[in-house]
Parts: C-alpha cells; structure tokens; sequence
C-alpha cells in the first residue's frame, strides 16, 4: 500500500543526499564505521517516514534525520561529547573571537587543511554541527535552525561561537596545544 | 561609543542572512568604521580558508554499495522483526515470483532514470537560451543588483543549497550587474549576469560530479553558448555577443574562477 511509491520517492528524493548525510555524520561521530551504520539506519528511518515527507527540500528533512540518529549514537556511544552549551546573549558576549588583547588584524595563520580538520574536530559537538551545516553543506539559516531543532536566534550565536573559537585556534601565535590538548582550547579563560 | 553590533549580527551578515535594512545599516557602517570592517573581512577569511581546507567527507564507496542493495531488495529484516515484518518476509518468500518483479521494477526505474537523464542533456541547451532570451526581455535579469561580489556571493549562496563561484571579470567594457537564481536542468541555479558592451551575458553555475573540462562551444539559434566543468561545477555561458568577444568573455570565466 503505497510501499512501492514510497520508495521510488526516496529513491529521487533522498537518495540523492546520501552524499550529505554523511559527510553530517562523519563530522559528528568523527570516525568513518560509525558515521557508516549511523547513514544507514538514518536512511531506512527515512523510508519509514517517506509517506509523511511533502515538503520540498529533501535535503534538510533527511539532515534532520541523520543528525537525530547521531545524536542517539553520541548519546550511548561518546556521552562526554554532549556537552551543554550556553546559548545566553551574555555568553556571547563572550565571543573569543574579538578578544581585546588580540590585533583586529585577524590574520590567519597559514593554516593547513589537518590544522583546519582538527580544529572543527575540536569544537563542541553543538557548534560543530552549525559549523558543519552552513560551511561544508551551504544550508541557509532556517534549514539549519530545524535540522539542529533550535531557534534562529541560537544558530546566529551558535555560529557566533563557532567561528570565534575557530578564529582563536587558527590566530598566528594562536594556541599550538590544540594540536595535541584539544580540550585546553577553553582552558584558563574562568567563566 | 563602540556602535552596538553583535557578534551574531555581524556573523550573520557575512552569510548574507540578515534583513536587508539591518544588511544595508551595517554596509554603511562598515564605510566609516575601520575596526568593523576589519571583523567583517576576518570573518570572510575564515569561512574562505575553512570552506577550502575543510574535509569534506564524500560518500563511501562501500556505503553506496549498502545502500543501493538494501533500497533494490526492501524487504530486508529489520533488527527485531515485527509480526507484521515476519507475515511480509513469509509472503516474499513464498512468492519469489513478485519479488523479482519488484528488483525489475526498480530495475526499470533506474533505467528510466538513465533515459531521462539524457534527454535532459538534449533539451539543456534550450532551457540555457531561453532563460538568457526570458532575461534579456523580462524585468527579471537580476535578483540582487551589485557589482560586488562579496554582496552577490553570500545572497546567493544563502538561496541555493551551494555556493557558486562569484567574480567580476577583468575585461575592457565589462559590467557586472549581479545575480539571480534561476532554475535549470531541474534544479536551482545561480545566474551571474555580466553586460559587455551593449550585450547581456549569463553566466549559469551548478554543481556536478564531473571531472574538469575544456569549454565546449557552439551556436544555438543565433547565441553563442559555452558549457564547461570547473572545480565540481558546471558552467554555461550564453550571449549575443560576436564569437571572438564571447571566446574572451569565457577565458575571462574560467581565469577568474581559476584564481579563487
């Protein structure tokens, strides 16, 4: 009843962001095996609730999918990586980026593409996947807000955040422990 | 003192997803004051480096090979098969008949898929000239009316799900207007749109798989077209323009789009 139709939707309609889906999970599990299993249970979810899509951007519903089921996956799997983030207006006052001891200049260090990975990596799981859906997936504002299941106004301040802590660890001079502390990026800033 | 522009705002503004009241109040602001535009342009850096340098994480191989075996043979058993999973896997069992008709359906569907691709190809050209001729006749040739491609860049890329290359060129008589998003071959496209001398030109941009190519010239009911692929996109080129002029308009694509 309707199983054939569906399919042949989700053949046309989500299939075609399978490519999307996991790049999304490889960012946020951050190993290739897991991201793998995480696509493909997201995407038999997907056809399950094939009959209930009739929006009109595919990509952002089977998102929306994938990073729940990475979610899921993180909250058994790596229950440290879900960190609570503080989406007040005060924290974002915050912004390491602008920091005041730090020349507006903001040169970037001749960074490398490892430098790069490795500080996306390195960002909490809730300002990665922000970072992740608008640089790497070009999604607009509003896709982003209902893949990540949160408001407009906190995917502004998340991204905020996410490219201040970016900034901070690609400044020239900026902090080489990352490299290999990634946890001391927030270290001695207080609270 | 410090005018009160917030971080996200600012964030905000680079990827081209403010209202436009408060994106032209920070244009203006930025004219007089050194200290934001300097914040604007580190931000454009960053996103440039990261968008360049980042992993992207294309689609596994082996991954594709799962996920195009378990779609053609659907009724694969979930993890705890329910009692209505069992009654379907014991109704395709006993019925191995329907389920090869089922694997010569999607079978046939992808055929279908293959053919439709191809006329698609055929019917391109057309699409290309009569969205060049609609736009040279309508109201309708820009979206978003700049020479700047940092202003043109982020309003399309916010409407689109990619980002197109954006460049003025480095041609004598050579205008940039702007950008719209147009809808070709089945999808959304970015339209940059250039006039050179007194001809319009299109600039069309979407992504493709394909490898890089050299242009592929000809002649369609009077316009000159060019089609090539450049870094993961496909680029068509069209105007009325004469062949020598539109030969350079091309080289002036594809250098400008090199030096990104």
């Amino acid at each position: 009843m309707g199983d054939d139709d569906n399919r042949r939707r989700f053949v046309l309609l989500a299939m075609p962001h399978a490519g999307a889906a996991y790049n999304l999970a490889r960012w946020l599990t951050k190993n290739d095996q897991d991201a793998q299993d995480v696509v493909q249970e997201a995407m038999m979810r997907a056809l399950r609730y094939m009959g209930k899509f009739h929006g009109d951007n595919a990509r952002a519903w089977l998102l929306q999918i994938v990073r729940h089921a990475c979610f899921s996956w993180l909250k058994e799997n790596r229950p440290a990586e879900r960190t609570f983030v503080d989406d007040s207006d005060d924290s974002l006052e915050n912004v390491p980026g602008p920091a005041e001891d730090e020349p507006h200049t903001m040169a970037l260090r001749k960074a490398e593409h490892l430098e790069i990975n490795q500080a996306i990596a390195a960002l909490p799981v809730a300002y990665r996947e922000v970072l992740v859906l608008r640089e790497l997936e070009d999604l607009s504002y509003n896709d982003i807000a209902r893949i990540a299941d949160i408001p407009l106004g906190t995917v502004m301040s998340r991204l905020a955040r996410a490219r201040g802590l970016m900034r901070t660890a690609l400044m020239p001079g900026g902090r080489p422990v990352l490299r290999t502390v990634p946890r001391s990026i927030n270290g001695g800033s207080g609270s | 003192m410090k005018a009160n522009i917030e971080a996200r705002q600012i964030t905000a503004f680079v990827d081209g997803e403010l209202d436009l009241e408060t994106q032209l109040e920070i244009e203006q602001r930025m004219r007089v004051d050194a200290e934001l535009r300097e914040k604007i342009e580190g931000l454009r850096q960053l996103k440039a480096t990261i968008r360049e340098h980042a992993d992207y994480h294309e689609l596994p191989a082996a991954l594709r090979e799962r996920l195009g075996t378990w779609i053609a043979a659907p009724v694969a058993k979930p993890a705890t098969p329910s009692r209505a999973a069992v009654l379907i896997q014991r109704w395709w069992g006993w019925r191995p008949i329907a389920a090869s008709l089922a694997l010569v359906g999607v079978g046939a569907l992808t055929m279908n898929l293959v053919t439709l691709q191809l006329t698609q190809d055929d019917r391109l050209v057309d699409e290309v000239v009569a969205s060049h001729v609609r736009s040279t006749l309508g109201q309708h040739l820009v979206d978003v009316a700049s020479s700047d491609h940092h202003t043109v860049k982020p309003w399309l890329s916010s409407r689109l799900d990619f980002s197109p290359p954006v460049n003025e060129l480095h041609l004598p008589d050579c205008e940039f207007l702007g950008g719209r998003v147009d809808y070709l071959n089945g999808r959304p496209v970015a339209a940059l749109v250039y006039r050179k001398g007194r001809h319009i030109v299109n600039a069309f941009v979407w992504p493709s798989a394909g490898k890089d190519s050299k242009a592929d010239f000809s002649i369609e009911r009077g316009f000159q077209t060019a089609r090539w692929s450049q870094g993961s996109m496909t680029h068509w080129v069209v105007s009325d323009v004469n062949r020598e002029e539109f030969k350079s308009i091309v080289r002036a694509v594809q250098a400008a789009d090199g030096e990104r």
